[in-house]
């Protein structure tokens, strides 16, 4: 070893880093909004739009962006998707860092976070000009895309409900009839405590949902009861929620529902649900999940068959909220014209909407819905959804408009409160007054 | 013979005023050089600290005096997070406690079953190599999607443990990660099910021991037990302090199984609500982004005096080989 | 250390001799390892079997057989989404592959200086350097992705590689320092005499050396790189560049389909990479993590 052989060794390393700090090596273009050549109107240029969904969801989603692109050549479309959870994280850092993708895929619970602090666009103006059109949309369904200030945020194209499915198998077993059409709760109650006894060894009448919000929400709506105030804290009393959970708390306690502990343990999935995997005989179920649950049951009992009839109904009418999904524009776009003209195509299309095959819930344009409907080739549970969806909607539902707030807060503490309770942590009016006081400090701020 | 650098010129004194020796003035710019490269050597480093790791860091400590709902923009509120803490936040000391519980008991744990399997693997024989890498596979899907549906398999209400306890005997209904009561306990046990990369470490160090000592023992008669409290265990306590240190920061730290097994609620209601988890949940899901800086500089402090604390007893259990 | 063992004669262990058949104590030290793997890797044992099973049948039996086996899952999940599995899985390796050279370079060079050089500061800088593992990552997050995001490398690769090449991993640098610490300072010595400066010794002398602590960060490095869900969640929207476990996550969906059939069995695919690594590695790794931590 000598001076020499180091020096050569040294200038031959230096050589290697710089060769490669000069390669960039990676693939990928940067950002996704151009400042974009579009003039004022024009639909040109690079949007990007981001959803959340799995491989299906994503697959259609992405067919209806192909079918766009082609009708508009110069448009180019980056595309984002992630699961649930990992959606809203997303969304939120991004909006942190202002670098929104131009078109978000949004829903009213979450809507109010955002038009609070002014990260999406008012639509009207888009409206107006005639760039989106609402003629064929329901007016109930495009109110649910209002924030606090009236004005247009998102427009709905897929309207999701939920219902409750039965295994009609297992409530012939029972010997006990479906709920005939415009049930209530004490209905619904009596249905399930009379077949629980006749049901096999280990299957329930229903799940422990004493602490599904959506449940709530739809009890509230028949009854009467406002669900959120108008300064964006909770419109219901105390008494209200206390009737509510005692109601579930006395089932659970007849062993009409599954135990505690299991329904705990059960999987988010619908395919691993128990509906699914025929463990109980009825439960909440979102509506555009019949189908792949129908499935799931025919394969783990090939004799059982799945229905959904609508949520019961009260004195005050509908139980049945919708919860439409649409896609907004951010704040930081720079292609609002590209933008509004997707988001228009991908609702009011016809072909657009033949493609998605109402993957997102029932489609919110009328001529859409009749559409997916007339096509022959639809399966028999996903017209039974779409249907219902009719059904529901015929009886004029409820919109709910949810506070800022509502996402973070709401859901997570009332089903962690409903727990206290029914594993014995703590008595229902306790787990009421923690829910309350969690609730309210979180909401409409 | 050197490389030939010339003295520098301001250091031909020394600090008593004289003329320095030729001696002096090398020594001066050796250790005068040496700092010099050791600051091109850390160049990188020192990059990376100031361009991407120091700038978060501040940053976070300054949001954690803020109200930041990550869609507007930080508001100071002075320790007003702290404060409500300790004093408001029941989930908080819940969370705590959680996480104090899976900390005292998943790392001695962890430590006892990696030593022991490293002890078990000790002896040359036969399927060796297939042997160490089925014991390290379960600590690389750890903190896979997958783990959620394969821990309900075993711990659900029907899952694989209720099945055996039901063949001797014992029927346990209810589902233990459904429980409340059961359901950190079936945490721990995926973290001790995870111990593989801890094994390995003792397994290479417990290779390392020479073989004489073990021979000499044998000859004076010592047994199991004697060769390893006497010798094994005391060659292993700098790599016992390693593993202790590194693994007791990573149990304060749980993330990832928590967040996959409940489905990132923590539940069923807060039982599995590690600190990291309720701190990513205020600052992601509750957009409350002030308060989640407030926590984890806490679990910075926390952390600090804890590896202090272990570095300082260790001048008292801890054997370096060249001492 | 021997000195306070009295001499006596051997005592038997369990009523046995000390110099028992040692192929029944092979056999019987092979028994319990096997018992003990058994209980250890059912659940993945389990995951496999179930992977050749139809979709709807997975959860229906927690025995391993089944009387439809089906590679189903395996193809249709390998083609899953618009791009194949194949694509995740490159994007994976790329992304590793950059990332470990960059820790391997960048922690070395660092840990030579905290290991081998003195310099003014130095205590202070190490403190730092063991300050960087306490911050729990959650909260550097958003400035992070705040400032990736204005150097404008969203949806590149760059965020998720650019770091390692600058020693952000303390993790890793502070193994490294313990062991190239256990090096006799004689070599550094001898290679000066011969005109090496700091960067001869370091490159002739200490790396060759700590090819076993390179083993370990290559590793563990591969792994992390491997397994990393959040960055490339954040960083990574557009589907082309997703890595496996993006990929994997996507076969499970709350609000649609999930398809648990796909998703066991690309996460059996996907181990094979980190447990054919780990066999490479692992013979420098047995050698290399004795001398970390033990000096």
């Amino acid at each position: 070893m000598n001076i020499r052989s180091c020096t050569r060794m040294i200038a031959a390393t230096a050589a290697a880093a710089l060769l490669l700090t000069s390669c960039s090596g990676t693939s990928g273009t940067t950002q996704t909004e151009s400042a974009g050549t579009a003039k004022e109107g024009e639909v040109t240029g690079a949007i990007g739009v981001t959803w959340w969904g799995g491989d299906q969801r994503n697959e259609l989603t992405n067919a209806v962006a192909d079918m766009f692109v082609k009708e508009h050549p110069g448009v180019t479309i980056e595309r984002q998707s992630a699961d649930w959870t990992g959606y809203w994280t997303k969304v939120n850092v991004q909006a942190a860092g202002k670098s929104l993708p131009c078109v978000v895929q949004i829903q009213g619970r979450q809507l109010n976070d955002y038009t609070k602090n002014n990260v999406l666009i008012p639509l009207d103006p888009m409206i107006d000009a005639g760039t989106i059109a609402i003629s064929d949309i329901p007016k109930e369904v495009v109110d649910a895309g209002r924030g606090t200030d009236g004005k247009l945020y998102f427009l709905p194209y897929g309207v999701a409900y939920d219902a409750v499915g039965i295994n009609t198998t297992l409530a012939q077993q029972a010997g006990v009839d479906l709920p005939a059409e415009g049930y209530n709760w004490d209905d619904f109650v009596s249905f399930l405590t009379e077949a629980q006894p006749k049901l096999p060894a280990g299957v329930a009448a229903v799940d422990s949902r004493g602490g599904i919000t959506n449940f709530f929400i739809g009890w509230a709506q028949a009854n009467g009861k406002q669900v959120f105030g108008e300064d964006g804290k909770l419109g219901f009393s105390k008494e209200d929620l206390t009737g509510y959970w005692n109601m579930w708390e006395e089932l659970r306690k007849a062993n009409v529902t599954m135990s505690a502990d299991k329904t705990a343990e059960e999987p988010t999935s619908t395919e691993q649900s128990y509906l699914a995997t025929g463990q109980v005989m009825a439960d909440t179920l979102p509506g555009n999940a019949l189908t792949p649950a129908s499935k799931t049951l025919t394969g783990a009992h090939s004799d059982q068959t799945l229905t959904s009839i609508p949520y019961p109904s009260g004195p005050n009418g509908s139980g049945n909220p919708l919860y439409p999904s649409g896609f907004a524009i951010a704040e930081n776009c720079q292609n609002v014209p590209t933008a509004a003209a997707f988001i228009n195509y991908f609702t009011n299309d016809p072909a657009a909407g033949k493609v998605f095959s109402a993957d997102n819930g029932a489609p919110s344009n009328t001529k859409v819905l009749d559409a997916v409907l007339a096509d022959a080739s639809l399966a028999a549970t996903k017209k039974h959804e779409l249907e219902l969806y009719k059904q529901i909607l015929a009886a004029t539902p409820p919109i709910i408009v949810f506070p800022p707030g509502y996402q973070a807060t709401f859901e997570a503490s009332f089903a962690r409160n409903y727990n206290e309770a029914a594993f014995g942590r703590m008595t229902v009016a306790q787990a009421v007054d923690a829910f309350f006081s969690e609730a309210n400090a979180g909401l409409g701020q | 013979m050197t490389s030939g650098t010339t003295p520098q010129q301001t250091l031909t004194k020394t600090s008593a005023g004289r003329e320095a020796t030729p001696r002096q003035l090398r020594w001066r710019s050796r250790k005068a050089r040496e700092a010099a490269a050791a600051y091109a050597f850390l160049t990188p480093w020192l990059l990376g600290m100031v361009l991407l790791t120091l700038g978060p860091m501040l940053y976070s400590l300054y949001l954690s005096f803020t109200r930041y709902d990550l869609l507007s923009d930080p508001k100071w509120v002075g320790f007003a997070n702290f404060v409500q803490m300790f004093t408001a936040d029941s989930r908080f000391l819940k969370s705590v406690g959680v996480t104090l519980v899976y900390v005292l008991v998943s790392v001695p744990l962890l430590l006892v079953v990696s030593m022991l399997l490293a002890l078990l693997l000790n002896k040359s024989m036969k399927f060796l190599t297939a042997y160490r890498v089925l014991f390290y596979v379960p600590s690389l899907i750890g903190a896979s999607v997958a783990i959620a549906a394969l821990w309900r398999l075993i711990f659900g209400a029907d899952g694989i443990i209720n099945q055996v306890l039901a063949v001797v005997g014992i029927h346990h209904d209810s589902s233990w990660v459904g429980s409340p009561h059961d359901a950190l306990t079936t945490l721990i046990i995926l973290a001790v099910w995870a111990f593989g990369s801890m094994m390995i470490i003792f397994l290479a160090g417990v290779r390392q021991v020479p073989r004489e000592l073990y021979e000499a023992a044998a000859i004076d008669g010592a047994g199991v037990f004697r060769k390893f409290f006497s010798i094994t265990l005391p060659m292993l306590t700098p790599l016992i302090f390693f593993n202790t240190l590194m693994a007791t920061i990573g149990a304060f730290q749980a993330f990832t199984g928590a967040y996959v097994v409940s489905g990132g609620t923590g539940g069923p209601i807060d039982s599995t609500l590690f600190y990291t988890l309720y701190l990513y949940q205020q600052g992601f899901a509750q957009l409350n982004m002030g308060y989640a800086a407030a926590m984890a500089w806490l679990l910075v402090i926390v952390l600090a005096a804890v590896t202090g604390f272990f570095f300082w007893t260790a001048r008292f259990w801890v054997h370096y080989g060249d001492e | 250390m021997m000195s306070t063992i009295q001499a006596r004669a051997p005592r038997p262990i369990f009523g046995r001799k000390q110099s028992t058949n040692p192929i029944i104590r092979a056999v019987v030290r092979h028994a319990l390892i096997i018992c003990v793997l058994v209980i250890l890797l059912y659940p993945l044992v389990w995951m496999v079997a179930a992977s050749f099973r139809p979709s709807n049948q997975i959860f229906t039996t927690l025995g391993l057989f089944s009387a439809h086996p089906t590679l189903a899952n395996y193809t249709e999940g390998w083609g899953a989404g618009r791009l194949n599995f194949s694509r995740y899985f490159i994007n994976s390796f790329l992304i590793a592959i950059l990332s470990i050279v960059g820790n391997l370079i960048s922690c070395s060079v660092t840990a030579y200086a905290f290991a081998r050089l003195n310099f003014p500061g130095k205590k202070f800088l190490f403190a730092m350097l063991l300050g960087t593992m306490f911050l729990p990552f959650q909260v550097t997050l958003v400035p992070q992705y705040v400032i990736f995001n204005y150097l404008g490398w969203i949806n590149t690769y760059l965020p998720l590689i650019v770091p390692h090449w600058f020693g952000v991993n303390a993790f890793f640098i502070f193994l490294m320092v313990q062991f190239i610490r256990s090096l006799p300072r004689e070599l550094d010595d001898s290679a000066r005499l011969d005109g090496c400066g700091h960067f001869g010794i370091f490159a002739r002398i200490i790396m060759p050396l700590a090819l076993p602590a390179i083993g370990v960060v290559a590793l563990f490095s591969f792994v992390w790189s491997w397994n990393d869900f959040l960055g490339p969640l954040l960083y990574l929207g557009r589907p082309d560049l997703w890595t496996v476990p993006l990929g994997l996550k996507a076969f499970l969906d709350s609000t649609g389909q999930s398809s648990y059939g796909g998703l066991f069995a690309m996460s059996t695919l996907s181990l094979a990479p980190i447990v054919g690594f780990f066999i490479l590695a692992q013979r420098l790794l047995l050698e290399g993590i004795a001398t970390t931590g033990i000096k």
